[in-house]
Parts: C-alpha cells; sequence; structure tokens
C-alpha cells in the first residue's frame, strides 16, 4: 500500500515511508495534500511512525497491530467494559467458602447462571481479563515507543525555514507587509517572543521560537509510570508478595497464619456497644457497635513450626489493639478487625453425679466437650467416657451419629464401674443441655441405671462457655511501594501534558510579506494572544481574534 | 540501526511473552483458595499428627501412589466409604499404595474410636485446626484426591464413592 508512495519532498529532502509533512521543511507530501489548503494535520509532526515499513513481515505485522491507537483504544473498551460487568455481582474472592457453580444461579436466576458461565463471576483474575491487561502493556510500549523516538528525532533538529505553504495552513497565521529590513524586523519579534519565554532560533529572515518542548513529554512519562504499575501488579501474583488470609482466633489462643511463619495471639476481644443515651432517638434500643477491639500479639516462629508433635517455638515481635481501621503492621504484614462470634459455645461443663439409692452426690467433675479426659474417679464410681457425639443425632439406620463437629447437642456415653455393677460396668448415656435430654429421652435410653443414678449440673455456674472468637483479616502487598511508584510517576506525566502546552512560532520574510504560523497543542486561544501580543510589542496592531486560520472552530 | 530495531522488535515481544505467559499461566493454572487443586497439578503440603502419634507430611508418601480422603464421623458419605477403603488397602498390600485419611477437626476419642470400630488399616491423621481442607479447598465430604507416584493428581473425587469407583481409580493409579 505505501510501497509506491514517493517520498521525496520538492526541497530535496528523502523522507521515510508514512511521512505526512516533510521532516525538513514541513512541506506536505501525501498526494492531493498539496492542493488543499486547510490545517494541517500536525499530529507527531508529521513523522512517520518507527515501524511503518514498505515490506512488513510476520513480526512487523504484529508490531504495527500493536502500534495502532486505534487498537489500543479498542482495547482498553472492551477491558473497561469488562471491567464494569465485573462489578454486577459479587465476585468469587469475596466469599471464603462457597460453590460458585450453583450459588450464581440460585442467587441471580438465569442471568447469574450465564454471569458464572461466561466467567464473570471471577471477572479480574480470569485468563482473558489478564490477557487483555497484557494486550494493553503490549500496546502501550509499542505504541509508545514508535511515536516517541522520531518525535525525539524530529523536534531535536527542526528546520527553522519552513516551507511557507506550511506556515499559512498552521491554525494560527498571520501575513502582512513589513516595514524596515528583514533581518532587523526578525530580530525584535525574536527579542519580543523572548521575554514570553520563547527560546529563539533565527536563521536569516525566518525564524522559531519555542516553548515548554517538555510538555511532549508527558504521554510517555505517563505511559512509563502505567507501565511499571502494571508490572508491580504483576509482582503480587508472585509467592509471598501478596496476601489476603482471614483467621479465626478464640480469645486466649494462639493461631498460626496461614503460609507464613507468623503465629498471632488474640488476649483480649472486646465488643462495646453504645448505651442508649449516646444514641439518636430512632436508634435507641438497637444494638450498635462503638467498638471492636483485639488485643493482638504477634509472634514469629523459629522451630518446630509445621510439626504437630511439637510445640513451635514462639519469639513476640510486635504487640497492637487492633479495632477497624487500626490494623497490626509488621514488616509489611498487616492484621486488620474483621469479623467476631459472640454465640455462646458450650465448652465444658461440670455435672455431678448422684446415686439415688444412697442420695449421696459425687463430683463435680470437668467434662470438657473438646478431647476429654478418658476416666473420672467420683467417690466409689469410676467413669470411663467411651464415646462423644458433638452434635447428635440418629442416622437412616437407627444407630447414633454425629451432624458436625461443634458441640450443638453433645452426647457423652459413660462406663460406669463400681459397687453393685457389672464387673465391667454399665453403659450411661448423658446429654448436658436439658433440651437434648428430653429430645433424645436419655432417661429410656438408659433404662434401669436411669433410676439409679443421674449426671446432672446443679446450677449455671457449673456450664463454662468457649470464649469470643475475632476474625482478622491478614494482608500482606508487598507490591504496594512499587504501586505508588508508578501511580506517581504517570501523575508527573499527565501533568507535564497537562498544565503546559508545546508552542512554536514560525515565520519568514519574502519579498517585504512576513508569513508567520504558530501552532500548539491545545489552547489555540492562548496562543493567538501570545502571537497577537508579540507582534503588538514591535508595532503591528492585529486582533487575536483575526490571527485565527478561520477552517476550524478552536 | 536496521538490526538494532529488529533486536528492540524481538526484545520486547520476548519480554512480553515471558511476563505475559507467566501472568496468563498464573490465573489458569494457580490452585486459589476456595478451589480444588486440578488434575495434574500439585497437592499442597501438609504436616499432620497421626492416631500413631508421629507427624506424617506429604512429601514422606513421594515415589508411591497415594490416596488422601478427608473424612469426619458425621459424614455420612465418609463412613460408608471406609470399609471398601480398608478392603482395598488390604488388597493391594505389598504393592507401592497409601491411604491417608485426614480426620476434619475432631477430637481424638471420635477418631480413635472410628477406627477401632471399622478396623481401619491406612494411616489416618487429624487435623483439628482445619487448615489442610481449606488449602486443598474442600467445599464438601468426603472428597478423595489420587496423587500419581510423580506427586501430581490423577483425579479427585467428590463425594462418597461406590467400590467400583475406588477400585478402578487404584487400578489406574497403580499402573501410572
Amino acid at each position: 500500500m505505501l510501497a509506491f508512495e514517493n517520498t521525496k519532498c520538492e526541497c530535496g529532502h528523502q523522507n521515510p515511508v508514512g511521512t505526512v509533512l516533510c521532516e525538513s521543511c514541513g512541506y506536505p507530501l501525501e498526494i492531493g495534500e498539496q492542493e488543499n489548503d486547510a490545517p494541517l494535520e500536525m499530529r507527531y509532526d508529521g513523522i512517520a511512525r518507527r515501524s511503518q515499513k514498505s515490506n512488513p513481515n510476520v513480526i512487523d505485522r504484529v508490531w504495527n497491530f500493536f502500534s495502532s491507537v486505534k487498537v489500543a483504544i479498542r482495547l482498553i473498551i472492551i477491558t473497561l467494559l469488562a471491567a464494569m460487568i465485573g462489578t454486577i455481582f459479587t465476585q468469587e474472592n469475596a466469599f471464603i467458602s462457597f460453590d460458585p457453580s450453583t450459588y450464581y444461579e440460585e442467587r441471580y436466576g438465569w442471568i447469574g447462571k450465564w454471569y458464572y458461565k461466561l466467567g464473570f463471576s471471577n471477572t479480574y483474575e480470569s485468563w482473558w481479563f489478564i490477557l487483555l491487561l497484557v494486550m494493553i502493556g503490549t500496546s502501550l510500549v509499542i505504541c509508545s515507543l514508535d511515536r516517541v523516538l522520531p518525535l525525539y528525532r524530529a523536534l531535536n533538529k527542526q528546520q527553522i525555514r519552513k516551507h511557507s505553504q506550511f506556515l499559512t495552513r498552521q491554525k494560527t497565521v498571520y501575513t502582512g507587509p513589513i516595514e524596515g529590513a528583514e533581518e532587523a524586523w526578525t530580530s525584535s519579534i525574536g527579542a519580543q517572543l523572548k521575554r514570553k519565554h520563547y527560546r529563539v532560533h533565527q536563521d536569516g529572515s525566518a525564524l522559531l521560537a519555542e516553548k515548554y518542548r517538555f510538555s511532549r513529554w508527558g504521554p510517555y512519562i505517563n505511559h512509563i509510570g502505567l507501565i511499571v504499575f502494571l508490572l508491580a501488579v504483576l509482582l503480587r501474583s508472585l509467592p509471598g508478595w501478596a496476601m489476603d488470609n482471614y483467621v479465626t482466633v478464640a480469645e486466649g489462643s494462639t493461631v498460626q497464619i496461614p503460609d507464613t511463619k507468623y503465629y498471632i495471639k488474640n488476649e483480649k476481644f472486646t465488643i462495646d456497644y453504645y448505651t442508649d443515651a449516646e444514641l439518636p432517638k430512632e436508634l435507641k434500643g438497637t444494638s450498635r457497635a462503638k467498638l471492636y477491639e483485639t488485643r493482638a500479639v504477634l509472634y514469629t516462629c523459629s522451630a518446630d513450626c509445621d510439626d504437630p508433635s511439637k510445640q513451635p517455638q514462639l519469639t513476640e515481635v510486635n504487640r497492637h489493639n487492633i479495632v477497624v481501621n487500626d490494623p497490626l503492621s509488621y514488616k509489611g504484614l498487616k492484621a486488620y478487625q474483621f469479623g467476631f462470634d459472640d454465640t455462646p459455645k458450650l465448652k465444658a461443663v461440670n455435672p455431678v453425679l448422684i446415686d439415688h439409692k444412697t442420695g449421696k452426690t459425687y463430683g463435680p467433675f470437668n467434662l470438657v466437650m473438646k478431647d476429654p479426659q478418658l476416666t473420672y474417679n467420683l467417690g466409689p464410681y469410676t467413669l470411663e467416657l467411651k464415646q462423644t457425639y458433638m452434635d447428635f443425632a440418629l442416622d437412616a439406620e437407627g444407630k447414633p451419629t454425629t451432624k458436625s463437629r461443634e458441640p450443638n447437642a453433645p452426647a457423652f456415653v459413660f462406663v460406669i464401674k463400681g459397687p453393685d455393677l457389672a464387673a465391667d460396668g454399665e453403659p450411661y448415656m448423658y446429654f448436658p443441655k436439658q433440651n437434648d435430654k428430653v429430645r433424645f429421652s436419655q432417661d429410656m435410653i438408659n433404662g434401669e441405671l436411669a433410676k439409679r443414678f443421674e449426671i446432672k449440673v446443679p446450677s449455671m455456674t457449673g456450664v463454662e462457655f468457649a470464649p469470643v472468637e475475632t476474625s482478622l483479616n491478614i494482608r500482606t502487598d508487598r507490591a504496594m511501594p512499587y504501586i505508588w511508584f508508578g501511580a506517581a510517576i504517570s501523575m508527573i506525566g499527565l501533568i507535564m501534558g497537562s498544565y503546559w502546552q508545546h508552542r512554536r512560532i514560525w515565520l519568514r520574510i519574502d519579498d517585504g510579506e512576513v508569513t508567520l504560523g504558530a501552532h500548539t497543542n491545545k489552547n489555540n486561544y492562548g496562543m493567538r494572544a501570545e502571537v497577537a501580543s508579540a507582534l503588538r510589542g514591535i508595532g503591528v496592531v492585529v486582533e487575536p481574534k483575526l490571527l485565527d486560520n478561520g477552517r476550524n472552530k478552536s | 540501526m536496521k538490526k538494532n530495531r529488529r533486536m528492540i522488535q524481538l526484545v520486547i515481544f520476548l519480554g512480553v511473552l515471558l511476563l505475559g505467559g507467566y501472568a496468563i499461566g498464573h490465573s489458569i493454572f494457580a490452585a486459589k483458595d476456595g478451589q480444588l487443586p486440578r488434575k495434574g497439578s500439585k497437592p499442597p503440603e501438609f504436616a499432620l499428627l497421626g492416631t500413631d502419634g508421629k507427624t506424617h507430611r506429604l512429601s514422606d508418601y513421594k515415589g508411591k501412589a497415594l490416596v488422601i480422603n478427608f473424612w469426619g464421623t458425621y459424614c455420612p458419605g465418609c463412613v460408608t466409604e471406609t470399609p471398601d477403603l480398608v478392603a482395598q488397602y488390604k488388597k493391594h498390600n505389598g504393592e507401592p499404595l497409601e491411604i491417608v485419611g485426614i480426620n476434619l477437626g475432631e477430637d481424638s476419642m471420635a477418631v480413635n474410636n472410628f477406627v477401632k470400630q471399622y478396623d481401619i488399616n491406612y494411616t489416618i491423621l487429624r487435623n483439628e485446626a482445619n487448615d489442610v481442607q481449606r488449602k486443598y479447598g474442600l467445599r464438601s465430604y468426603p472428597t478423595t484426591f489420587f496423587v500419581k507416584p510423580d506427586g501430581t493428581i490423577m483425579d479427585v473425587f467428590v463425594g462418597a464413592m461406590a467400590e467400583k469407583d475406588m477400585d478402578e481409580r487404584i487400578t489406574k493409579l497403580l499402573k501410572s
């Protein structure tokens, strides 16, 4: 397509394929452009992109694909759309444990089903979303590289004397007769422009004044920042760079933070509610939390960390009272208050054994739900624990079983040994909870023995509940400084490109007639005002409005 | 100059392929929390106390065909498949096969009674902290992992296995 294009300008300069405006004099090279008089397309100063070639091979074609801004914009739009769709329903990673293959359909119906099937339930971690990001990253690098290098070269060796058509086809143009010597006139307007902080280059009666060129590098610096940002995000997928875990710690206990050498202890969990006096009228009588606080201690483990047959050796490294938005923080590891569970869970009971025959009471003895002691000596009797069921039920065959490992309906099977009992003891089933005792008819199960013995908790003080559990969200994100760094670079580039404009003014004098053209990448209004002001400085009064080339609206 | 340009192109493409390939590969193959390790991936390491009082690690079973069965006495499916597991282990006695039953957070009495009741001949490990099941992304019980001698997962079976399901997989496992 580009193969037969004549790239030699009338000024004699040989331009690379794809050049829009002659690199040397600015004369338009595209066929049919010379006869036109509309303002020139000044994008990238009319240079050829680096990759524009006459005989592209496969690598060039891939390169050209990524070098296209059109492609980049499409990629960005697709990514944005996908990212938007990903916000509609809760993403999979927000749940600690659930089954996504049924959840979405059950919760949202057929939309949810398709949402899951099309992979939007895990948008941001899906392979296709990452692929889109990788493609945007590639496009970012290639687009920038393809344009910044030729642009740098073009701006570095600018011809001062431009083709007059290049000047008259700028958006800000002035033509008029001059008084006095050509070079002197040029020098005096040069002096005016210098006062406006322009860098002025003069070549006889031709002049080039330029300022704020650095703003042209803004977009590229912005892109470098984005690349750093993307690479930093990529770093997070390396093992140990980012973690987002939850631990549940009962008051008084210490647990290991998964996949780390750290252990965390919950010394005390406090939850405070507002009193009615502190609440506004509408909220009186409701329980509003004032404070959730976990007094936490962080330990590192130096030895025996993953050997369950030994106690890990812990060293305290940090302690902190964690409240919402005030995490414990140690070497990049942060523990946030996430939730708590204060529903009462049975921990232990202290029942007594009553011998109805003699009327004597033995005990109490401490019967814990988790890993109970196996024998209890009570006066002349011995209780041997044979079986426990934490959540007692009968299965399909009518055999006793447990529904879960939570002590919701605990049941204990003892063998009682002692005087007047069978030599190898007699079984006795004990339900610590009164309602279970009735529900599963404890006395009927125990039969005759129920008439002689009773195991019961004499008062509420004999019941111990498990301590409140706090749940903490443990996070590390070692990539965060790099993400901030990338974001900062990107911001610097954005500011450079947004708050400064690259302004250039060219002029040439031919036979007592000056032709002046000025170009800026934005704010043409300000550009015209500056030109008018410089002209006024040497006695040429012209309305800024009249400098408008008129063929565009800016 | 021309050569230089081609070099830069190739270096950039290589970089994109490496970094992009890593990122995409990671999103495809990494087993995330709450997801079962896939077939072909390596099961997560564990170190657990057995009913024999010793510490057992996944790495101890390297080079052997391994069946990892997650179970609890409160899960009816686990209970029904236990006698079949016992029979399988007996049947393949002397062959390089190990069966490991990881109990889900019950106390020693519940586990020991169950082991006695069913005459369990294979290794039973206790996991009171319940962290291993989380690492393995378990959603329901029982779940059984069939691990080849090279340490990769051949198959994952969710739910109670019939004798045939078990036999087929173990036979295949021993051939691999």
